[in-house]
């Protein structure tokens, strides 16, 4: 850890806990491509941490590696003490702990939104139909879908079915939950209410890292801020002394340009 | 035909229309299948005389149908999966298995069944219809592999990596998440293959089956009459086959939730 100060936003970093999850010099290539090359850091219980990048900087498939949709060449990620690698034993153990939010939603088309909520915790954690369907009737209360609960996910739009995504993935009850790039998807009236589950989350406890391009996401809930470049962490500081004293030339320029991209 | 499905009420949701179609289709089957036998009766010669045993043909044409088709839509899963497996031997074996019957004449494969296979493994001879159902269902099981693996193909990658990041295991992921979504995908293709199948059964004439085919040919041969006993042939097996499209069409509808809302 680069020993910022962790306890920026408003949760409660659990910097006395040992990390939950540990990247030590991992390593990354697609083919001849060095996607990601020695990345180490640390994420506590509760931190919200935001990582940012150009695109093809390699800050979504570093976070695709935290519960091994991809892998990795060498370096070890420990998640809450599970080491991942080969053994598939490993992988959905930790699968089960990490929720992960996709851009493209993924809900699945055949069920409805009922069905996807609860498929994984009756298939996985012992629940009966009902129970799941009592737990799941709260997670939609909190997105603020309860009365979709019966359609079918074309049936909604994009912001609903982000957030009924979220439902699904907090129906496992995650100890950390993955977001990749979640509102990139969007149309920019849904991108609010999409961020605004978000928050509560954040508000919540949550352990959450996301790869976003919303700024003003990061500045407001995030514990720290990451900037991946060319497959590298080249700078992670809390939110208000990356947004505001950032030195770093390259990193000026990026958030320049996002503020001119919108 | 195809439209059947629009002539019920439009205010009923799409599920509850398909519901009643498939229900309407396979009780007309069974009606066609038991009733035919009384205006065929009502036929001049040589129709009328035969009329039960042109019904009780067409009963054995579909009972071998729906026997091989159940049977190589499971054959064809199972080809599928290991054709798309991991495994260099399983997919050695689903692809030889295609290759040979896609190959060979259904014909041969039925003489195979029937004489060849006895004489290889002793004891195992069948019955002429037993043996008619196991050609049949392993030749339409090859072409079923190829649709159920386009289908499976076909599902989003996103599925997988959400079904998986969930916790499900890979068999959990194929079995609630990309089976159903390629099976109704393939579904078209696998209706056609069914459709072919109801025809091709009337080869199993040849090792003696006494299906529809087989009716309509001995009725020729001893009344010197071919254009009546052909006819009537054609005809059953026409409608049978249009009734097969109907069921098979409320299905697709009944299992297809994202094009018809």
């Amino acid at each position: 850890m680069s020993g910022h100060d962790m306890t920026g936003n408003q949760h409660q970093v659990r910097s006395d806990l040992p990390p939950l999850i540990t990247a030590e010099k991992v390593n990354k290539h697609f083919g001849k491509f060095h996607v990601i090359r020695d990345v180490s850091t640390q994420f506590r219980q509760g931190e919200v941490a935001v990582i940012v990048g150009a695109s093809g900087s390699g800050k979504s498939t570093f976070l695709r590696m935290l519960n091994r949709l991809e892998t990795h060449d060498s370096g070890r990620i420990v998640i809450d003490g599970i080491e991942l690698n080969e053994d598939m034993k490993h992988i959905d153990a930790v699968r089960r702990e990490v929720g992960m939010v996709f851009q493209s939603f993924n809900l699945f088309p055949h069920l409805t939104v009922m069905n996807n909520i609860t498929l994984a915790p009756r298939r996985l954690r012992g629940v009966t139909r009902a129970q799941a369907e009592e737990a799941a009737r709260v997670l939609l209360a909190k997105v603020g879908l309860s009365d979709h609960a019966h359609k079918y996910p074309h049936q909604l739009s994009g912001g609903q079915q982000q957030r009924v995504a979220i439902a699904r993935s907090l129906a496992m009850q995650p100890k950390v939950m993955l977001f990749d790039e979640p509102t990139s998807a969007l149309d920019p009236e849904m991108i609010k209410e999409v961020l605004d589950v978000m928050k509560d989350l954040a508000r919540s406890g949550m352990t959450m890292i996301v790869v976003t391009h919303e700024m003003g996401f990061a500045r407001e809930v995030a514990d720290r801020v990451i900037f991946f470049e060319k497959g590298q962490i080249l700078a992670e500081a809390p939110p208000e002394e990356f947004f505001g004293s950032q030195k770093n030339d390259r990193i000026r320029a990026f958030l320049g340009q996002i503020k001119d991209g919108g | 035909m195809q439209g059947a499905l629009s002539l019920l009420p439009a205010h009923w949701s799409r599920e509850k229309r398909s519901a009643v179609a498939i229900a309407i289709a396979v009780a007309l089957l069974v009606v066609f299948l038991w009733g035919m036998a009384i205006p065929l009766s009502w036929m001049p010669e040589p129709i009328g005389p035969a009329a039960e045993q042109f019904a009780e043909g067409a009963r054995v044409t579909v009972q071998l149908t729906i026997l091989a088709g159940l049977a190589g839509v499971a054959l064809g899963v199972l080809a599928a999966l290991a054709k798309l497996s991991k495994l260099p031997p399983l997919r050695w074996i689903a692809n030889f298995y295609i290759w040979v019957i896609r190959g060979t004449p259904l014909l041969v494969q039925i003489l195979f069944v029937f004489f060849a296979v006895p004489a290889l493994i002793p004891g195992l001879q069948m019955s002429d219809f037993a043996s008619a159902c196991v050609a049949l269902a392993f030749n339409v099981g090859a072409y079923n592999a190829e649709a159920i693996r386009a289908g499976i193909l076909a599902v989003h990658k996103g599925q997988v990596e959400a079904a998986r990041s969930l916790g499900l295991t890979p068999f959990m992921t194929f079995r609630d998440v990309v089976f159903p979504q390629a099976f109704r995908i393939s579904l078209p293709p696998l209706v056609n293959n069914i459709v072919a199948l109801l025809k091709d059964s009337s080869l199993a004439y040849s090792i003696g089956v006494v299906e529809l085919t087989n009716i309509g040919n001995r009725l020729q041969a001893s009344t010197f009459m071919p254009v009546h006993t052909l006819t009537t042939v054609a005809v059953i097996y026409l409608l049978l086959t249009t009734i097969m499209t109907q069921i098979s069409g409320a299905i697709e509808r009944q299992l297809d939730v994202e094009r018809h809302p």
